[in-house]
């Protein structure tokens, strides 16, 4: 294809007689008249505004003027900026619990739901629920729990003699209990794929097992694991990639729909997405929010890089 | 080496093809999520062309077309479409595009507008937001109009728009001014006698202190009260404008200096306003910040009956009415030395400062038809959600609805005589960020006020400072 367009283009090519020439440039015509609805659409909505907001990133822009460039100002202020560190932190702070307890939790889910149970269907539709759910309900539902007048939470530490607490309204909590409950929200969809990488194991290996004399425990480590690997490496690359994303969830759990109280107390919740909507929409630093949104594409392809170099080590295809 | 390349391609646009999709549906679904979350009724964004069938008969003269864009719910929509309706039969000149949306996605959408040139001509902005954009260039100088065509003695607020050099930004479209709201069920339960205008925030602690109630119906001073468990609370209070705000005024404190760019946060009379309000929240009487979180929302709680009072808006009567509370208001209570403050938004039309002369003429049209017209007044008074701009009108019972709740109506207009604004500027919503992430930790007694103070003084200059020095 590449090709194709390169020798059609050049102007004076010795190479092909005419006819061929035209065939190839009508050809690649075509061609390119096929993909052009992508290609529209890749430049006016994907190209167009990466560029745009790469350019923002370099410049003061408050959304009403034009912006006006000022070279490395967004990034140096990122430096000092304690909320912007603040929210890096966090973040990873919640990735580092999240990823791994999803990756865990959904494995183990999808082993047990893939024997064969009575009612196997209805337990898997019941872990999926939440997955459908938006966040908004989810609210409602972790509010009965956690809500620190209300919630079920609070009276049964009562019950037990114990203190209430704030739950996500106290600093220490906040981010590990927004990600219990993002766990609960996301674990039946990566429970889905696992079911599916878990089918695609072929039988013949585990009775190949049998006959060597593997029980349960060693089937699981040495064919289950090592097979389904490909698997787990798109779990860890998909969940690492929406906690940096994370936003949505935490605006709607500690902002109850007002941006100014969404972040936690003082900003223990604080996330990286949050604090771009907020600077960007809210504070009017459009520039400044664009900065913040490349420094998180760098980090993400950095680690994205990291999980590819790393898989060598673990990730087994045939 | 060339695999690797290819294959850092792929994981490069894996990651910003995710990022970019998943940022997209994000914002998408963030208006949709906090109406779900704030549990408001709202209609669909709307755009229509109201004025087309009213125009289309009279065909003299040259035609203007404008785009009029304001925020609303269902009921305030189809009554602004009326009032739309009403203007272009009487200016068959001017032809009306509306642009309605909730109040969340307006904003969104008519900032992206104003960055496109692509924003209305004339639009409702919210009080707190018309500094913002004027300061910033996007709104209209209407000083010389406002001289000429509005006789200021008949209005409430046009002042509340004006700059520190005297300039005029916008004209009130309606006016919110808060009193102190309470449930007279609640007092007459607890013997304690209603609000009088002579409280001062202290009187209203004392009484507060007796409309407490905690889950097993003890009030403090009984033994066994759990102030930590409490369920009616003597006063309900947050943020800024419902909130600290009048307390600090009227303790002779306040945020910014008259310039407006400069913190005066760190003061013997805000210290001694925070210790009112933190002492009133560690004794249960007041809704403290974590308190506030088990509601629906901010607002719920005096709805709810889950508190004896509350510093209100105007706007707050119909959540009270549709309560079915027995209710009344009367004036928010005095500071020490005898100094009242009522806060006061005005919800106010701002003309487009990249409008055209002919478009930002009838869009001044439209403002003029809006505040002169009893009729109009009459009809926005009715809807019931703002106190009318018109003085006439507002004196009148269209406004006061003798036999209505709540009774005294009047304490509105009365607030209006010692009112003030939120120190508004165009980095309003920022500083009022920063000043609460700081009080909230006092208010939870995580910190001393003397450390809050002194740390939001610190954040909210740091916030002035990075918008006014760099301008």
């Amino acid at each position: 294809m590449d090709q194709t367009i390169k020798q059609a283009g050049r102007p004076d090519s010795r190479a092909f007689p005419a006819a061929r020439r035209k065939r190839f440039s009508s050809e690649g015509r075509w061609g390119l008249i096929m993909v052009s609805p992508y290609l529209i659409h890749f430049f006016v909505f994907v190209a167009g505004p990466l560029a745009a907001s790469l350019y923002f990133s370099f410049s003061d822009y408050d959304m009403l003027n034009p912006p006006k460039w000022a070279g490395l100002d967004n990034f140096a202020r990122m430096a000092d900026d304690p909320l912007f560190w603040r929210s890096l932190w966090n973040t990873l702070y919640f990735a580092v619990l999240f990823v791994p307890l999803q990756t865990l939790l959904a494995l183990v889910l999808a082993v047990v739901l893939n024997q064969k149970l009575k009612g196997l269907k209805w337990f898997r539709m019941a872990h999926f629920i939440p997955v459908i759910s938006s966040w908004t309900v989810i609210l409602y539902v972790a509010d009965a729990i956690f809500n620190p007048r209300f919630g079920m939470a609070n009276a049964l530490l009562t019950r037990l003699g114990l203190d209430p607490q704030r739950w996500l309204q106290d600093e220490a909590l906040a981010i590990p209990l927004l990600v219990i409950i993002a766990v609960w929200k996301g674990i039946g969809y990566i429970m889905v794929i696992y079911l599916a990488g878990l089918q695609s194991v072929p039988g013949d290996l585990y009775e190949a097992g049998e006959i060597d004399g593997a029980g349960a425990l060693r089937k699981f480590k040495s064919i289950t694991l090592p097979m389904i690997s490909p698997t787990t490496f798109l779990v860890v690359i998909m969940s690492t990639i929406s906690t940096f994303q994370a936003f949505e969830q935490i605006y709607v759990l500690t902002g109850r729909g007002d941006m100014g109280s969404a972040g936690g107390p003082n900003n223990a919740a604080m996330v990286l997405m949050l604090d771009l909507y907020r600077e960007g929409f809210t504070y009017m630093r459009m520039g400044y929010a664009s900065a913040i949104a490349w420094v998180l594409f760098m980090i993400l392809f950095a680690l994205t890089m990291l999980q590819l170099w790393g898989q060598k080590k673990w990730v087994h295809y045939d | 080496m060339a695999i690797t390349w290819k294959k850092t391609m792929l994981a490069a646009s894996l990651t910003l093809t995710l990022a970019a999709t998943g940022c997209g549906s994000n914002n998408a679904n963030n208006g949709a999520s906090s109406e779900g979350a704030s549990g408001s009724a709202s209609a669909p964004a709307s755009s229509s062309d109201t004025g087309a069938s009213a125009s289309a008969s009279a065909a003299s003269g040259e035609k203007v077309d404008i785009l009029l864009g304001y925020y609303s719910d269902e009921k305030s929509d189809s009554k602004m479409k009326e009032l739309i309706g009403q203007f272009t039969a009487a200016h068959p000149n001017i032809n009306v595009k509306t642009q309605s949306a909730p109040y969340g996605q307006f904003y969104q959408k008519l900032d992206t507008q104003i960055a496109a040139g692509t924003a209305p001509d004339v639009w409702l902005s919210d009080g707190v937001y018309v500094m913002k954009y004027a300061e910033r260039g996007a709104a209209k100088d209407l000083t010389d109009w406002i001289a000429k065509d509005l006789k200021a003695d008949d209005y409430y607020g046009l002042e509340y728009n004006k700059d520190a050099n005297g300039r005029y930004w916008g004209v009130p479209q309606g006016i919110q001014v808060g009193v102190l709201f309470y449930n007279k069920d609640m007092f007459d339960k607890a013997g304690v006698a209603y609000p009088t205008d002579d409280w001062t925030w202290e009187d209203l602690k004392t009484n507060a202190a007796k409309l407490t109630i905690d889950a097993k119906g003890m009030t403090e001073g009984e033994s066994g009260f759990d102030k930590n468990n409490v369920n009616q609370f003597g006063l309900t209070f947050f943020s800024i404008t419902e909130g600290w705000f009048s307390v600090l005024k009227s303790y002779g404190g306040g945020v910014l200096d008259e310039t407006g760019k400069k913190s005066a946060i760190d003061s013997a009379q805000n210290k001694q306003a925070f210790e009112w309000i933190v002492d009133g929240m560690n004794r249960g009487i007041v809704t403290d910040p974590v308190d506030l979180k088990s509601f629906q929302s901010n607002t719920a709680v005096f709805p709810s009956g889950s508190a004896a009072m509350r510093i209100g808006l105007y706007a707050r009567v119909l959540a009270a009415n549709e309560a079915g509370l027995n209710y009344d208001v009367t004036v928010l209570p005095k500071g020490p030395d005898g100094k009242r403050v009522a806060p006061v938004i005005a919800n106010s039309w701002v003309v487009n400062a990249k409008s055209s002369d002919a478009k930002a003429q009838a869009a001044w049209e439209w403002i003029k038809y809006w505040a002169t017209q009893d009729d109009v007044q009459k009809q926005w008074a009715e809807l019931g959600e703002a106190v009318p701009v018109k003085k006439s009108v507002a004196n009148s019972d269209v406004f006061l609805k003798a036999g209505a709740q709540p009774a005294n109506r009047q304490a509105f207009l009365d607030s209006l005589g010692f009112a003030q604004t939120l120190d508004v500027n165009a980095v309003w919503e920022e500083w009022v960020g920063k000043f609460n992430d700081n009080a909230q930790k006092a208010f939870l007694g995580d910190t001393s006020i003397d450390d809050a103070l002194k740390s939001a003084n610190t954040d909210v200059q740091k916030v002035l400072d990075d918008f006014y020095l760099n301008k």
